[in-house]
């Protein structure tokens, strides 16, 4: 139509165009930066970090900070950070991973029966799930605190799964409801017809077809154990990684470039799971989290 | 195994087919839905209503029973110089941290919808900051900003923005702005990608018929864009008021409240009288008072969306 003056409008598209990309790049330095300068940094000796104007590539890159962390040893420098690193960030795998298991089994079934059953009370368990996703983790604290003092599951990881279950429960159950309401009933009517009973027709033909949803809740769930800190700071004493990270605070008293190397190996596993399923955990985040 | 479906489902298509277990499907619905409804209680309903407890009494540390003060506790909370100086410093915070995370997310949702090449690439760079814990993103900036091995001073520095390397987190008012940055860098990503899952499934053809009856990339967005991803606009909001209100963990690493009260936000006031002056019913005071303030904002969000749910708009 407008194709006789061809020659103002490629113009302004052609800008635009290249506004585009300049955003695009503006975007990946706001999310690449603080990542390189971590990187780069956990590959420094704690000399060369303080170099000014600062190397923005390690000139004599070093393992050294990997070794120490890896090894459970005092690091070049002197440092104490890597003495604890590797049993807290197997803390956190085993309290996320816990936490994952024992959100699937109790959230996989309520969530189903949420899906296909009704029952007295049935829209009132719902609407407690709903409520029980609204109320925050720090407002309850101080309950926990005396509770698990009382059960002497303080510095405990069973302890942090069954604190960790009263935010993750509903997401999961949120999910996997949002996941089986998707799900055609005739897969379980024809389950049930052909001889099943409703526990086989959940567990044989509803649990492998409802795996991507299964996915994204292990995969939130998982996520929000990794990086809890709250809880992990008040009700252990530096059990998990959060706050073995977050403990190391005045500059002088450690080695920042030991610290830098045990952010990265801290920040791999939950970005990877991320990356890995992202189709499923954006999915989940928005259908679980934003409703 | 569709035709025998087929036959046998005009019979059961009220009920479902009696399986041979003896118990109704009511009873099992119940019984599949009980073990979380319980555990709910447990973690949830019981810790819940034992702060609210909490919260009138005076909570002795040895096992001494606790007894009843009224509202004490709420008087002592609300007449508490802090508390004002720190509700204050929240709503600063709070405000600037929705705005940096919404504002932000909703250009990078726009961006990473339009048609460029690596775009791919660009929105798997999305994900990285939402999946980094809001703990490590703390550790990150806290140590990017420092003066000594900081990585901003240094280029800050070389663009001849800053005289000299500045210790970001002494000063008042760039503490306050580096922790809304640091929480907020996480967050928007967080907006970005409940932005973009909603721009997806806004119909092409209603953009491209705008397109055709010729509206600018302005008035599309404001005429189709905009009024599309407004539920959504809703939900994200009040997501980041909420995690605005309740920010404990960037603060927490990176200036633990300070200098002075700068950041002291009402999280970490409510630390501190729990854990360090160990005042477990005016800690419990002030968490009741978080927690209505985020169940009530949130009522309200869900009641104002109605049964809207933004993505299957």
């Amino acid at each position: 139509m407008a194709s006789r003056t061809v020659s103002r409008p490629a113009l302004r598209k052609k800008a635009v165009t290249t506004l585009l990309y300049a955003a695009l790049a503006l975007f990946a330095v706001w999310v690449l930066f603080p990542f390189w300068f971590l990187v780069n940094n956990s590959f420094m000796t704690p000399e060369e970090a303080v170099a000014v104007p600062p190397h923005w590539i390690p000139e004599e890159p070093t393992l050294g900070n990997y070794s120490a962390i890896l090894a459970g040893k005092v690091a070049p420098g002197g440092a104490e950070v890597g003495l604890r690193v590797l049993t807290a960030l197997g803390e956190s795998l085993a309290v996320g991973v816990l936490t994952v298991m024992v959100n699937l089994a109790l959230g996989g079934t309520a969530a189903y029966s949420m899906s296909r059953y009704k029952y007295r009370g049935s829209r009132f368990a719902y609407l407690a799930v709903l409520f029980a996703r609204l109320v925050p983790a720090i407002a309850i604290v101080a309950a926990f605190f005396v509770a698990l003092r009382d059960l002497g599951l303080i510095n405990s990881r069973y302890g942090l799964v069954i604190v960790y279950t009263s935010f993750t429960l509903p997401i999961t159950i949120l999910v996997l409801k949002n996941y089986f309401d998707g799900l055609p009933r005739e897969l379980d009517e024809a389950a049930l017809v052909d001889g099943a009973s409703r526990l086989q027709a959940l567990w044989y033909v509803i649990r492998p077809i409802a795996r991507p949803g299964f996915i994204a809740a292990a995969c939130l769930v998982f996520l929000e154990s990794w990086g809890e800190f709250f809880y992990a700071l008040t009700l252990t004493n530096q059990l998990t990684i959060p706050p073995v990270l977050a403990g190391f605070r005045g500059f002088f008293q450690f080695n920042w470039t030991t610290l830098a190397a045990a952010t990265v190996l801290a920040v791999v596993p939950p970005v990877l799971l991320a990356l890995i399923f992202q189709r499923y955990v954006v999915r989940g985040l928005a259908q679980g989290v934003a409703k | 195994m569709v035709s025998s479906v087929g036959a046998g489902s005009t019979a059961g298509a009220k009920a479902l087919p009696r399986p041979a277990s003896a118990m109704s499907d009511r009873t099992f619905g119940l019984v599949l839905a009980l073990p979380a409804i319980i555990s709910l209680i447990l973690v949830v309903g019981i810790p819940g209503v034992q702060t609210l407890v909490y919260s009138f009494q005076r909570v002795p540390l040895s096992d001494d029973p606790a007894t009843f003060v009224g509202t004490d506790n709420y008087a002592k909370v609300l007449g508490d110089e802090s508390f004002v100086e720190s509700l204050v410093v929240t709503l600063q915070y709070t405000a600037g941290y929705v705005v940096l995370a919404t504002v932000l997310g909703l250009l990078f949702a726009l961006l990473l919808d339009q048609p460029l090449r690596g775009r791919g690439i660009a929105r798997a760079l999305l994900i990285i900051p939402w999946a980094t814990p809001v703990i490590i993103a703390g550790v990150m900036w806290k140590w990017l900003i420092d003066p000594q091995v900081g990585g901003l001073n240094a280029v800050l520095f070389e663009l001849g923005v800053l005289e000299d390397y500045k210790p970001f987190l002494a000063d008042r008012e760039w503490a306050l702005v580096f922790t809304i940055l640091a929480a907020g860098w996480h967050q928007a990503s967080f907006s970005a990608l409940l932005f973009l899952a909603s721009l997806q499934t806004l119909p092409n053809e209603i953009v491209e018929a705008a397109k055709v009856d010729g509206a600018t990339a302005w008035q599309r967005f404001r005429g189709v864009v905009f009024p599309w991803i407004r539920p959504m606009l809703l939900v994200v909001v009040v997501i980041n008021v909420i995690y605005g209100v309740l920010q404990f963990d960037t603060v927490w690493v990176m200036t633990q409240g300070g200098p002075g009260d700068a950041t002291t936000l009402l999280p970490i006031l409510l630390y501190r009288q729990l854990f360090i002056f160990s005042d477990i019913g005016a800690g419990s005071a002030l968490a009741v008072m978080l927690g209505v303030v985020a169940v009530l904002v949130s009522s309200i969000a869900l009641i104002l969306l109605g049964r809207d749910n933004p993505l299957e708009a």
